[in-house]
């Protein structure tokens, strides 16, 4: 199967590696290339550039489903779709979701304990990242969704431990907080004996406003509680589903490698299919030597008009970028056979070349395209 | 620029932070290292890693506690676990419950679910290695984390509106955060997104009021232009010829080091018309990928700027 039927086939695909690699524009340029397969894709990023998402018209548009207008790019049934993953508003319409009843909706969104887990950036954006993949996916909109995980080693931690909310939804711990018959029919004496102890220390720790409204809000998410675990196992089948498939992004350079290596270990570990590795901005030079006078030097001559003197600088300048350069590309070789290393068993090991020019609009993102996939 | 150096390695901490990638744990390594060969006791701290990158730089683990690898210079890894040890340890008398407490796995996963109090118990690790060493280098997770670990310290005090945790989160804001002696550390890289990340994570940061002093910038991997006019023109002029194969290569090596040079101008401009301190330029090392020689690389030259020679600095 080459890389173009693998795109017409795959229902999930989630970029994963360190950053500063073009991660995020990988992922766009996978999702803009099925959808000029004719799919209708949606591309799901965290932290986009702030120009590539302005040429996306995401910026203005936030959490919500904005078509991208592919004027200019070659005509196409299908249709490409983005949106950035805003932690806090889906924090908010997930709870207003799932929630009862009004009152409960409005006690929560208003505790106090819940705006600070819902504000905090750290840690709520992976498991709101999974949250929103859920309803995209299981709405049946889209043929294929393509998610752009945060650049952090992390980023897998959201498929074992659900969150950092969910820990602490953590059955035992959300036991102490119901009524004392509750706490004795559903546990021991052993875990009623800690659970005391627990309990006051809590309060004597934080203070016992804070232990109030924390009492208050677990009170109203145990109702909600096993709507959320249920999401988090279907989200995790769907994540082990045969039409899932794993990419990781990395540059030639060392750090980028090493979280390559690690992410194939993780993935291996949690038994995820890892599909492809693709090496992004890889500077390439043919040329043995390094001779600029003798290569250009007829070129200079056509050109005419220079100073002699201008002329011995720039050629000399450019033996020596050619220089710099072949021993970059060399350097990075390295590193390129290092990862393929690493990506033994992936079904797909590819190079994408440095582009002359930053890629900032989808002109950029189907030039990457175009070097990334084979023509068909 | 030697001074805005020597001034930031007089501080007491430095919080070094960047977008990913920008090298952040090179110039952590390094800073630590020049600072310990000026004779201070530094101490070089990873922030809750799972594997700690100071490992392959120093060949040494980073264990929770300080472990010396240099003369003057000890490692650690402010690991979870152990910090919320330490804290505990601190705020409750006894033994008893204190074991307790850590003997149940879903209490420490609630505990670090709860907003503010992981943040609070590593701040808390932080600032007590500021009490035992000159100074503390800390290599902070990426910008938006870093800035997360030193704002929800702060929206936690909207949460616990009483206690001995409050208080300790008052003492950090004050004893650490905000202290004049601790600086914020931004790693660059003559990029836009990276340019512009470290300004808006320098601005937020200002707005939330989490800096005690300037911060200070290192633009990594700076080159200059060094192309005169009359050259840049010859040069456009060929690129617009219809050259093959090796000319076109060399040409195309000529464009590329004049944008990545042309992007550090703009780089340096932009940081400093943002940020009150000029950054700093650090030029590549050209050291290649082992990271002990790009640490090495980076230390040689901040330390030359600051009269170090490479005698006084280790793995030369």
């Amino acid at each position: 199967m080459d890389l173009n039927a693998w795109m017409d086939e795959a229902g999930l695909v989630v970029c994963v590696g360190s950053g500063g690699v073009g991660k995020t524009t990988t992922a766009a340029t996978l999702g803009l290339w099925a959808a000029l397969r004719g799919r209708r894709v949606m591309v799901l990023t965290i932290d986009p550039a702030k120009r590539l998402a302005n040429s996306l018209g995401l910026e203005r548009f936030g959490n919500s489903e904005t078509r991208i207008d592919l004027a200019g790019l070659p005509e196409t049934q299908g249709e490409l779709w983005a949106m950035m993953l805003d932690s806090r508003s889906t924090w908010d319409s997930l709870i207003a979701r799932v929630a009862p009843t009004d009152a409960v909706r409005e006690r929560i969104l208003h505790n106090r304990v819940f705006r600070v887990m819902a504000d905090t950036f750290a840690g709520s954006q992976e498991y709101m990242a999974t949250e929103k993949l859920y309803d995209l996916v299981s709405s049946g909109s889209y043929d294929l969704v393509v998610l752009d995980t945060p650049p952090v080693k992390n980023a897998l931690d959201f498929l074992e431990s659900p969150g950092r909310l969910i820990s602490f939804l953590d059955e035992k711990i959300l036991g102490w907080f119901l009524s004392p018959y509750d706490r004795a029919t559903v546990f021991g004496s052993l875990m009623g004996g800690a659970s005391t102890v627990f309990f006051r220390l809590l309060g004597t720790l934080f203070g016992s406003d804070f232990v109030d409204d924390l009492t208050e809000l677990m009170r109203d998410f145990k109702e909600l509680y096993e709507g959320f675990r249920t999401r988090h196992t279907e989200t995790l089948r769907l994540f082990r589903a045969t039409t899932t498939h794993f990419v990781t992004v990395c540059a030639p350079t060392e750090s980028s490698v090493e979280v390559a290596e690690f992410f194939q270990a993780e993935l291996r570990n949690r038994e995820l299919q890892r599909t492809a590795v693709i090496v992004n901005q890889v500077h390439s030079c043919q040329a043995a030597e390094d001779d600029a006078a003798a290569v250009l030097g007829p070129h200079v001559a056509a050109v005419g008009g220079v100073d002699t003197s201008v002329t011995a600088r720039l050629l000399a300048r450019l033996s020596m970028a050619h220089r710099r350069l072949r021993d970059l590309a060399a350097a990075e070789r390295i590193l390129i056979d290092r990862a393929g290393r690493a990506a033994t068993g992936v079904r797909f090991f590819c190079e994408i070349p440095r582009l002359d020019d930053d890629v900032c609009d989808l002109q950029g993102l189907h030039e990457v395209g175009r070097a990334l996939f084979p023509s068909s | 620029m030697s001074s805005a150096v020597a001034r930031l390695l007089d501080s007491r901490v430095l919080l070094v932070t960047g977008k990913g990638g920008t090298g952040k744990t090179t110039f952590s390594a390094a800073l630590a290292v020049v600072a310990a060969a000026r004779g201070r006791r530094v101490i070089l701290c990873e922030v809750d890693s799972q594997r700690p990158s100071t490992e392959a730089i120093f060949q040494a683990a980073a264990p929770y506690e300080p472990a010396k690898v240099l003369p003057n210079l000890h490692l650690c890894n402010v690991h979870w676990d152990g910090a919320l040890l330490t804290y505990l340890q601190r705020m409750i008398p006894s033994r008893r419950v204190v074991a307790l407490i850590l003997e149940s796995a879903a209490i420490r996963r609630f505990l670090n679910a709860l907003p503010g109090a992981r943040e609070i118990v590593i701040l808390s690790r932080i600032e007590h290695l500021a009490q035992d060493f000159d100074l503390v280098v800390v290599d902070m997770p990426a910008s938006g984390h870093a800035f997360s670990l030193l704002d929800v310290t702060r929206s936690a005090m909207s949460l616990f509106r009483s206690g001995p945790v409050k208080q300790r989160a008052t003492e950090l804001i004050d004893g650490l955060i905000l202290h004049k002696e601790t600086r914020v550390v931004f790693v660059a890289l003559p990029e836009d997104m990276v340019v512009n990340e470290t300004i808006e994570t320098f601005q937020r940061m200002k707005r939330f009021d989490l800096l005690g002093a300037d911060p200070l910038v290192f633009l990594n991997r700076a080159t200059l232009p060094t192309l005169a006019d009359a050259e840049r023109e010859l040069l456009a002029k060929l690129a617009g010829e219809p050259l093959e194969g090796s000319a076109r290569e060399f040409v195309r090596a000529g464009l590329w080091e004049d944008r990545l040079e042309q992007a550090t101008s703009e780089a340096l401009q932009q940081l400093g018309d943002a940020l009150p301190e000029p950054p700093v330029l650090v030029p590549p090392t050209g050291a290649g990928g082992n990271p002990r020689a790009v640490v090495a690389g980076i230390a040689a030259y901040l330390g030359r700027q600051l009269g170090l020679t490479r005698r006084d600095l280790p793995w030369t």
